[in-house]
């Protein structure tokens, strides 16, 4: 049955580091019950809170605040994002909207459930949105972003699946001065891959697209992010952090496209890897194309082990060794994490990189 | 308290102690001396317990325990602390968190109660204050872009805050202003000069053991003590070099 999905394949090279094996076999699962939804919404964060269980709307256990459900047409050409075309969710914040905390829920219990989401920020409207997903099976996303002018958006996901596979495609168009923070969190077992295409077309605008993918066992993660300057003055950030455990693969490939016209762009790439075991993989796939010639991009890229001089650090001062390497791990993650805006909502992403970090070390 | 018999250790194959013997007695504090490469810091690092370090003879006794059978950090629960010569940065972990952390790790091995976060604290800006470090620096990731007398400082803080039964201080003089000499000598009295705790003090000079009088002094050269005596022994290799008074 492997063609009837027609996915990517390895051949192709934004691609080929993959697990689209991981994503057929959740498609193919069977649905069963999914998990409560109760635990997986973050306390002490008022809000609207909405919940979908293997990709549908539950009117009964969420309350939509402004978010309306609305047929949409995936307008993308997308491999996995335009299989995301039905029925969705649409955040519409009108000029100057004051901000709102929504978290929304995605549950799974096997099988394929596609999803598409539109958030459109009118001039200086300000939001900011939590995702989780839990559950198991192909959860697949496309979201499409547009910020009008000195609109700021909050963007956090975090891919706890206890199996199966999350693909998730963002794209974003961000305005002058407008602002983008989305921040992810793979810590999870499911396999994943996190598609990004943010394109900044007016000036002086942000978009920052970074996270933390921690993988363990046999599993795949992947994050492959485009950021496109097509306006002067603009700034971005790609943060990323992988560890891998076991014989696991992470992998983060990230681009910075600077267009002749974006004078002035201010890009900072910073891709780092942790292997915890020799035997597994991180890959890392840092790109710049600039075609401006007044531009400032700084980045960087390493793959790393645990330095051992802390751990005997740490241990000679009574730590033990598990959480030694435990507190060194969360070390590395932190920058990444320590971008979210709501403290809630970052303590929340902490504490799930370290439950990660107790079970896997 | 302490007792090296005969301790052969290798780093990578090559031998860097041959037959080291050595008895510390609670209430003491012995100073070693001796030339670059002597092997002082190996001796640190293997009372420590770190990786790499491999003890091939001899024995270690701490208050009559295997000191070579335990890990580092059960080491250290049973009351050793080893002042690094050269203090490690950790980046995004901070002073307070890292030292929270070990003391209360000791203490849970040790079957003690955690100390909650306010009293840790209380007792984390006593020791600051008495060692004359900013408060702030507590605050800062442990010991990144701190000067190098900075983190020797913060070595003593932290001894201070975890309180050790004996502590192993690795060149804590090295890289000290002479205002913070007194200051970490005054601070070695306080916490360590007790009836039921003891020290080893590495140092290349003699101006420490003016705040910090020893009970015996040794000579490390070559892997092996080769020449003990009282404090005027320190003034003697000052006076006359190591060669001299080791050979
Ligand atoms: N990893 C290593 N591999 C091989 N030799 C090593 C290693 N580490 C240390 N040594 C050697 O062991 C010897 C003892 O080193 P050690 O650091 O114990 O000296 P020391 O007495 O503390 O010197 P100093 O006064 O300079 O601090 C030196 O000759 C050093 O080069
Ligand atoms: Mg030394």
């Amino acid at each position: 049955m492997t063609d009837t999905l027609d996915l990517p394949t390895k051949r192709q090279e934004e691609w080929r580091w993959s697990d689209m094996a991981a994503l057929e076999a959740a498609a193919q699962s069977p649905a069963g019950e999914a998990p409560d939804a109760d635990g997986w919404f973050i306390d002490g964060l008022d809000g609207p809170r909405l919940v979908f269980v293997d990709g549908e709307y539950q009117a009964g256990r969420s309350d939509a605040g402004p978010v309306t459900l609305e047929q949409l047409s995936a307008d993308t050409d997308h491999p996995l994002g335009r299989r995301a075309a039905g029925a969705g969710w649409v955040l519409r914040v009108g000029e100057g909207g004051a901000k709102t905390c929504i978290q929304i829920v995605h549950l799974g219990s096997g099988g394929a459930n596609h999803v598409p989401a539109r958030i459109e920020l009118a001039a200086d409207a300000t939001a900011s949105i939590v995702e989780t997903y839990a559950g198991t099976g192909w959860a697949n996303r496309l979201t499409q972003i547009d910020l009008a002018r000195g609109a700021r958006l909050m963007r956090s996901v975090r891919l706890l699946q206890s199996g199966g596979f999350v693909s998730l495609r963002d794209e974003a168009e961000i305005g002058e001065a407008a602002s983008l923070v989305s921040i992810v969190l793979g810590a999870g077992d499911m396999g994943s891959r996190i598609d990004g295409n943010l394109r900044l077309t007016g000036d002086g605008a942000f978009a920052e697209m970074g996270g933390a993918l921690l993988t363990r066992d046999s599993q795949s993660q992947e994050a492959a992010v485009v950021v496109h300057h097509a306006k002067p003055e603009g700034s971005s950030r790609q943060i990323w952090r992988a560890v891998a455990a076991d014989t696991s693969t992470a992998s983060l490939a990230a681009r910075v496209e600077v267009a002749r016209d974006a004078q002035h762009t201010d890009g900072e790439q910073s891709l780092r890897g942790l292997l915890l075991k020799r035997s597994a993989t991180v890959n890392l796939k840092p790109e710049l194309e600039i075609f401006a010639d007044d531009v400032k991009c700084a980045h960087g890229a390493t793959v790393g082990e645990l330095d051992k001089r802390a751990l005997f650090y740490l241990e000679s001062r009574g730590v033990a060794p598990a959480r030694a390497q435990a507190l060194l791990t969360r070390a590395f993650v932190a920058d990444a994490l320590d971008r979210i805006g709501e403290e809630a909502v970052r303590e929340a992403f902490a504490d799930n990189a370290d439950r990660w970090l107790e079970s896997a070390l | 308290m302490l007792k090296i018999e005969n301790l052969h250790a290798e780093i990578d194959g090559k031998e860097i102690l041959k037959g080291l013997d050595l008895e510390i007695r609670p209430g003491e504090i012995h100073a070693i001396m001796g030339p670059n490469g002597a092997g002082k810091s190996t001796l640190g690092y293997v009372l420590g317990g770190r990786d790499g370090y491999e003890v091939t003879q001899g024995s270690v006794e701490f208050e009559g325990r295997n000191l070579l059978d335990m890990e580092p950090h059960e080491r250290a629960a049973a009351g050793v602390f080893l002042g690094f010569q050269y203090p490690v940065e950790i980046p995004g972990i901070s002073n307070v968190q890292f030292l929270r952390e070990a003391l209360n790790a000791q203490r849970k091995a040790r079957g003690e109660e955690p100390l909650s976060g306010g009293e840790f604290l209380k007792r984390a800006r006593a020791q600051a204050d008495a060692l004359g470090m900013e408060q702030d620096m507590l605050k800062r990731p442990v010991n990144v872009g701190f000067s190098g007398g900075e983190k020797k400082r913060n070595e003593m803080v932290q001894m201070g805050i975890i309180d050790p039964k004996f502590a192993i201080l690795d060149e804590t003089d090295s890289g000290l202003d002479i205002d913070a000499l007194k200051t970490v000598g005054e601070g070695i009295n306080r916490i360590m000069r007790k009836p039921d705790k003891a020290v080893l003090l590495i140092t290349h000079y003699q101006r420490l053991l003016e705040y910090v009088e020893p009970d015996a002094v040794h000579v490390l050269a070559a892997g092996r003590i080769v020449r003990s005596g009282g404090p005027e022994l320190a003034v003697e290799l000052e006076r006359e070099g190591y060669q001299a008074v080791a050979a």
